[in-house]
């Protein structure tokens, strides 16, 4: 045996197990490439720890980051606020008309349910103006709740707004302030159109109904709630027409205390 | 008894007249400068002596450098004027006596006061200044922002309007 296979010998003895070693080493290697690079082999490894992790974070999210989404949405909406009335306001809308309906619905049902179970003579006659006009008896029930009413009549001088006189059976407004106001939007509105001899007949306000009078020096301003339809308009104009008529004469616009009780005399009954 | 008085104040953009009519009514002043739109009405009733007072109709209308320029119709049935000019600044009043030529010519017999209101900015000097554009024609020297003479102004207007 010369030195050489002796040499042999001694390398065969000392590395054997670091090749065998190695091999497994290379193996595992391969394993691993195999579960990193093939889809499915990394996701059936990886997906249980993702899905602990997302558990976890959903369970913790409440108590952890609630305060500070809620703050970033606070100024969100806050810098925002244009737009997200603009989103909200057609949604809003359409909630307050359904909800509009609904009642009306459930109140012409409540009075027709309370209709069935009563008789009276009124009920007797309602029913026959129900069949001559062809409108449901229910709906002229609630036609009459609805009916328009008379809130307040002032009568204003022309180009000063200064208040003539003024009956309400309630003040809500200072009538001296309503009147100049309302001269001056009459005025601006008649300026704008930049047409002779024509006149601001009306204004609605909420759900307030601003009729317009006019006289050559003055004009009446009667503030209607209700169902201010057409048909009153022309009652109205009616009755405004036949008190300056036959009560409205230039010494008594000049007397607002007198004026003030033809008013109150003539409105008493404003149910027309 | 009480009666209702149309009061309009005039001049140019700036001068302080909702300054004087908000100093008037309620007592307060802001130096914030709101330009006012259209037409504005503020109500304050006073009294004249025992038995009479009178509720002032205060209609501040928009400013404009030419009294013609300002809406006709809101000038209309007017009892009394008050003509506002802003003595810190003289192209205010470098018109005056044209501006108040018209409203004479225009309204004969509605009186009128002339008002040199923001007193509390300028000098003694700088009014001598301009004594002569001013002193014939102005009737109080105001300032809304420390009150000086602006009820006394309406109080006035107010005695002669009854």
């Amino acid at each position: 045996m010369n030195q050489e296979d002796k040499l042999s010998i001694i390398r065969d003895i000392l590395l054997i197990d670091e090749r065998e070693f190695a091999a497994s080493i290379e193996k595992k290697i391969n394993d691993l490439e195999l579960s990193i690079n093939v889809k499915d082999e990394l996701s059936q490894k990886v997906n249980p720890i993702i899905d602990e992790k997302i558990a976890e974070f959903i369970k913790s999210m409440p108590n952890e980051f609630s305060s500070t989404i809620t703050e970033a949405l606070k100024q969100e909406i806050k810098n925002s606020q244009d737009e997200v009335v603009e989103v909200l306001f057609p949604i809003l809308g359409k909630m307050v008309k359904r909800y509009v309906q609904h009642e009306m619905k459930m109140l012409s049902e409540n009075i027709n349910n309370q209709l069935n179970k009563t008789f009276s003579y009124r009920r007797f006659f309602g029913k026959a103006k129900s069949k001559v006009t062809g409108v449901k008896d229910s709906d002229l029930i609630i036609q009459k709740q609805l009916q328009p009413k008379i809130e307040q009549i002032i009568f204003i001088e022309k180009g000063s707004g200064i208040v003539l006189a003024e009956y309400s059976k309630e003040k809500t407004m200072d009538e001296d302030m309503v009147g100049g106001m309302l001269t001056a939007i009459k005025s601006f509105t008649e300026d704008a159109f930049k047409k002779e001899n024509q006149d601001l007949n009306y204004i609605e306000y909420d759900h307030y109904h601003i009729h317009l009078q006019n006289f050559s020096s003055y004009y009446i301003a009667v503030l209607v709630s209700g169902a201010y339809n057409v048909i009153y308009k022309d009652r109205l104009e009616d009755r405004l027409l036949e008190l300056t008529e036959k009560f409205i004469k230039p010494d008594i616009l000049k007397n607002k205390t007198q004026l003030t009780e033809k008013i109150k005399v003539y409105f008493k009954d404003d149910s027309f | 008894m009480t009666a209702s008085k149309k009061i309009v104040l005039l001049g140019h953009f700036g001068v302080g007249k909702s300054s004087l009519i908000r100093r008037f009514v309620e007592n307060e002043f802001s130096e914030d400068y709101i330009v006012t739109i259209g037409v504005h009405i503020s109500k304050k009733t006073i009294s004249i002596n025992e038995t009479d007072s009178a509720s002032l109709i205060i209609w501040d209308i928009e400013g404009h450098d030419d009294v013609k320029k300002a809406r006709a119709s809101y000038l209309l049935g007017t009892h009394g004027f008050i003509y506002v000019v802003d003595l810190s600044r003289p192209v205010t009043f470098k018109n005056l006596e044209t501006e108040l030529s018209y409203l004479n010519e225009k309204f004969p017999k509605i009186p009128l006061k002339v008002v040199g209101n923001k007193k509390d900015l300028v000098t003694k000097q700088h009014i001598e200044q301009y004594s002569t554009i001013l002193t014939p024609f102005i009737d109080y020297f105001t300032s809304a922002k420390t009150g000086n003479r602006v009820e006394l102004l309406f109080s006035k207007l107010a005695k002669e309007l009854l």
